[in-house]
């Protein structure tokens, strides 16, 4: 019956609501032998397991169709794991029911290789989006839109068109979004698949500069190049299988991941 | 839902999205108009069946020969019922004149035979007496001796009735019609500004966004959509009445006796709140099978 069992909206996952002592110990995510298929012989992700602890930033890395997406869509519910769990914050999240995922989703910040932002829209109006869904009076929303803005490095760019921003600023948008209502864990999907090499050192700067403010940032990319300026810890997927290495590109115990994420 | 922020974003959409809207307000207004047109219709004749009926009348066309006393006696019992608020005698020269002026049919017709305006006794009925006891009194009445023939006017109440209940089944009808129509037209808008909007709605739902969320401003554009299409609607019928009404109520009043009346308070207010409720429901329907995005 445990398979079954209808799970409401946590607590936790409500606008306001703070974790409690016992939950900020936990790792903030864990995927216990998760698997999902696409096609009944062939798993995307197959016995994946892997902890992330609070305030970390972790590349996931693979060669495109590894499932470094399809690993993310299970954590913001886009997709529901087949076998194991995902625990975010201690809950498992594959048992959220319809209603209670965008209350998970508002503890996530998700940033986009395609950036996902409004074009006929105003800067502000891309990021304050992320805060109206909150219900935010608008003083407040103002205000943390403009320090979000400020800390992307659009400080005063509010009433422009997205429209006319550059791709790199476009990426800035999205992550001031993703940013703004002080998610727990960030979720960046090949956020820098679409900018040339400088502006994506600049935004993987960006991510850090998030992360060491202590929010946890999930980092997905293939570009070898990015991985290997970090020491962040790695994890590489590669045809469904999880496999990590703690201290990053330098430190992993063999040759044969540069074939891997190459 | 926060409803401050879902009428800002419905701002946004109609501005967004307004030569659409345009579009369907419009032909929406048009079936608002068929169906104002109707009520419109249905309003004056009930006007007219009801002024008719609370005016009970009953005419006594006496024989030619009829006795004076006998006529006297029937003024007598005529005078002492209690439903009798009038009575008048008409006499044959007072029928051929009041015919003369009120056909006004531009003939001569002075050479018509005196047989053809009998003398009668035109009885009012106080008001509130029912169409029941009317045929009553008239079946009375024409036991005596000095009626030739009574009008109760029964028959043209029953014709009125089935001109009515035709009126009404045609309005009933029609409105069913704009009912699906309204759903049809304001789902179809709404589900074209939710294709052009997808994006949005997905961005919406990613960070968070409930349902309730995201389809508050489309409902509010349905509804607004619905209202405005009754509005204009109602508009160009007080147009249309306010230019012809002045001619159309001196034939009408010679024809039925009563004026042209508009559209009552509550019909107006009843085309304006169900043109609103319609276009909610019908947006709050097309968005919903775009929602998990």
């Amino acid at each position: 019956m445990q398979g079954t069992k209808v799970v409401r909206p946590f607590p936790f996952f409500r606008a306001g609501a703070r974790a409690s002592q016992p939950q900020l110990a936990k790792p903030i995510l864990v995927l216990e032998g998760v698997y999902k298929f696409f096609r009944p012989d062939q798993p995307t992700l197959r016995e994946v397991g892997l902890s992330v602890e609070r305030g970390e930033f972790v590349f996931i890395t693979g060669p495109s169709g590894a499932g470094k997406s399809t690993l993310l869509k299970l954590i913001y519910r886009e997709l529901r794991v087949d076998e194991g769990r995902v625990l975010f914050c201690g809950r498992d999240i594959g048992r959220l029911t319809d209603k209670s995922i965008p209350f998970l989703r508002r503890n996530l910040g998700i940033v986009f290789q395609d950036f996902r932002i409004i074009d006929h829209w105003t800067v502000f109006e891309n990021v304050a989006v992320a805060l109206e869904i909150l219900s935010m009076p608008q003083r407040l929303i103002r205000s943390r839109v403009a320090e979000a803005l400020e800390r992307v490095g659009l400080a005063g760019r509010g009433p422009e068109q997205t429209s006319n921003l550059s791709g790199g600023e476009k990426q800035r948008v999205a992550v001031a979004r993703a940013i703004v209502p002080e998610p727990a864990l960030i979720l960046a999907d090949e956020p820098t698949g679409n900018l040339d090499p400088h502006l994506a050192i600049d935004i993987l700067t960006l991510f850090e500069e998030i992360n060491s403010t202590g929010t946890t940032v999930l980092f997905a990319t293939h570009d070898h190049s990015l991985i290997s300026k970090r020491d962040h810890r790695l994890i590489a997927i590669d045809e469904g299988r999880v496999v990590e290495a703690q201290q990053g590109l330098k430190h992993w115990p063999g040759s044969g991941i540069h074939t891997l994420v190459g | 839902m926060d409803v401050k922020s879902a009428f800002t974003r419905a701002r946004r959409g109609l501005r967004e999205e307004r030569r659409l809207y345009i579009v369907a307000v419009t032909s929406l207004s048009v079936a608002f108009l068929c169906l104002g047109a109707t009520l419109l219709g249905l309003t004056n004749l009930d006007a007219a069946a009801t002024r008719w009926g609370q005016s009970g009348r009953i005419t006594l066309f006496l024989k030619d020969d009829a006795d004076p006393q006998d006529i006297a006696q029937l003024r007598v019992v005529l005078e002492g019922l209690g439903d009798v608020d009038e009575l008048t005698h008409v006499t044959p020269a007072e029928a051929r004149a009041s015919f003369i002026e009120e056909a006004d049919v531009g003939a001569d017709l002075s050479s018509l035979p005196s047989e053809v305006f009998p003398a009668s006794l035109e009885v009012t009925l106080v008001s509130g007496v029912t169409r029941e006891r009317s045929e009553s009194i008239a079946t009375r009445l024409a036991q005596f001796r000095a009626v030739n023939d009574v009008e109760s006017y029964g028959s043209w109440f029953q014709k009125l009735d089935h001109l009515l209940w035709g009126a009404r089944m045609l309005a009933a009808g029609l409105a069913v019609l704009v009912m699906f129509c309204v759903v049809a037209v304001i789902g179809n808008t709404i589900r074209l500004a939710v294709a052009r909007r997808r994006q949005e709605i997905e961005v919406m739902k990613l960070c968070g966004a409930t349902n309730g969320f995201v389809r508050g401003p489309f409902v509010l554009e349905g509804m607004f959509q619905g209202f405005a299409s009754a509005l204009l609607a109602l508009l160009a019928l007080l147009a249309g009445y306010l230019a012809l009404h002045e001619e159309v109520d001196s034939t009408l009043a010679a024809l039925t006796g009563s004026r042209v009346v508009f559209l009552g308070i509550w019909t107006l207010l009843g085309l304006l709140i169900g043109g609103a409720v319609i276009g909610a429901i019908g947006s709050a329907l097309s968005v919903r099978r775009y929602l998990s995005v």
